[in-house]
């Protein structure tokens, strides 16, 4: 295989798996949160801010697969 | 990304060369470091000025019944000492300076980005690279590092890295040796999760939208339509992500100084 063609290819299969991860975690995040919401409305503020960190933290997995295809198509 | 430009014949390609650097004023390189002046250093400083101006202006015409920029002013100014710092509690209220210019530098820094521009002016986005970003997270990792020693010393700081009190004592070297590393290597994380996060969110959100309108350079004005609307929607939600960026950066920096505070809690 061409070594340009693996980068490329390396760089998707990255961004692909990474992905999978945290859709699962935000999906499970997001339901979390809306069950507590509606369980108890009067403590949305709190579950927002809570729900928001976790979001950002789930949410950085895959962009450090972002970060690594960006390096493996433009640096490597 | 040199190596594809020198291909040409991408069109997608070219359009992403507005990621790139370019120097405004030349200044020879002093050792590894490069300090000459590039459009991301002047888009920086155009950030800060406007961030500056609001609050200076603000503070200037203060008034007993705040109207317009004075509202937007103190609206930020509750969010920061309110809803970011107010949960560190009384001994990190002087932290609201930090917390207040991050979040508004950065809030700023991306709209910026947003704003379409002529060529001419080299467009840029501040918070699109990468030693941008990394040079705010680690004003945060040392304001917390700082804290850390300062408040705790050096030995109830480095103590508070180590096995929580009640293992078996003959676990205690294992586990401290464990729990050292894994705390000593998550202090570096932090700073770098911050900073690839505003950098990875940022830089995505924007090549989503060259990719689009690369699209219509590819491939004729028959895209025009479906690229344009997408890029319309897209540029909508991106303002909501540089609200929610700046957000995320102040409360998870106010969340590491607080952790630092209270180590060994």
């Amino acid at each position: 295989m061409d070594a340009d063609a693996a980068k490329f290819l390396a760089a998707g299969i990255a961004m692909g798996f990474a992905t999978i991860g945290p859709g699962i975690g935000i999906g499970l995040l997001t339901s979390g949160a809306t069950q507590a919401i509606a369980r108890q409305p009067e403590a949305s503020g709190e579950v927002r801010t809570v729900f928001i960190i976790g979001l950002a933290l789930a949410e950085a997995l895959a962009l450090y697969a972002f970060v690594i295809a960006i390096i493996l198509i433009f640096v490597a | 990304m040199y190596l594809l430009e020198e291909a040409g014949a991408n069109k997608i390609v070219e359009a992403m060369a507005e990621m790139n650097d370019r120097a405004v004023v030349s200044i020879p390189k002093i050792g590894p470091f490069d300090f000459s002046i590039t459009n991301t250093v002047l888009y920086m400083w155009f950030g800060a000025a406007v961030v500056f101006i609001i609050f200076f202006i603000a503070a200037k015409r203060m008034k007993k019944s705040p109207e317009g920029l004075q509202t937007t002013a103190e609206i930020l100014l509750n969010f920061a000492t309110g809803h970011l710092t107010g949960q560190i509690g009384e001994k990190g209220k002087k932290y609201y300076y930090l917390i207040l210019t991050l979040f508004s530098y950065i809030m700023v820094t991306n709209l910026i980005g947003l704003i379409p521009k002529p060529s001419q002016i080299m467009p840029t986005t501040p918070t699109a690279n990468i030693n941008v970003t990394f040079g705010l997270a680690i004003v945060v990792f040392f304001v917390t590092q700082f804290q850390g020693f300062k408040r705790h010393g050096f030995r109830k700081y480095v103590g508070s890295w180590l096995a929580p009190p009640g293992v078996p004592k003959a676990m205690k070297p294992v586990l401290n040796a464990i729990f050292f590393v894994v705390h000593f290597m998550g202090e570096f994380f932090k700073p770098l999760s911050l900073a690839v996060r505003l950098y990875g969110n940022i830089v995505a959100g924007h090549l989503i939208i060259l990719v689009m309108l690369g699209l219509i350079l590819q491939y004729g004005i028959a895209l025009v339509v479906p690229a344009g609307a997408f890029v319309v929607i897209m540029l909508v939600f991106e303002v909501f992500v540089a609200f929610i960026q700046a957000y995320i950066f102040s409360i998870l920096s106010v969340v590491y100084i607080e952790s630092a505070i209270y180590a060994g809690h």
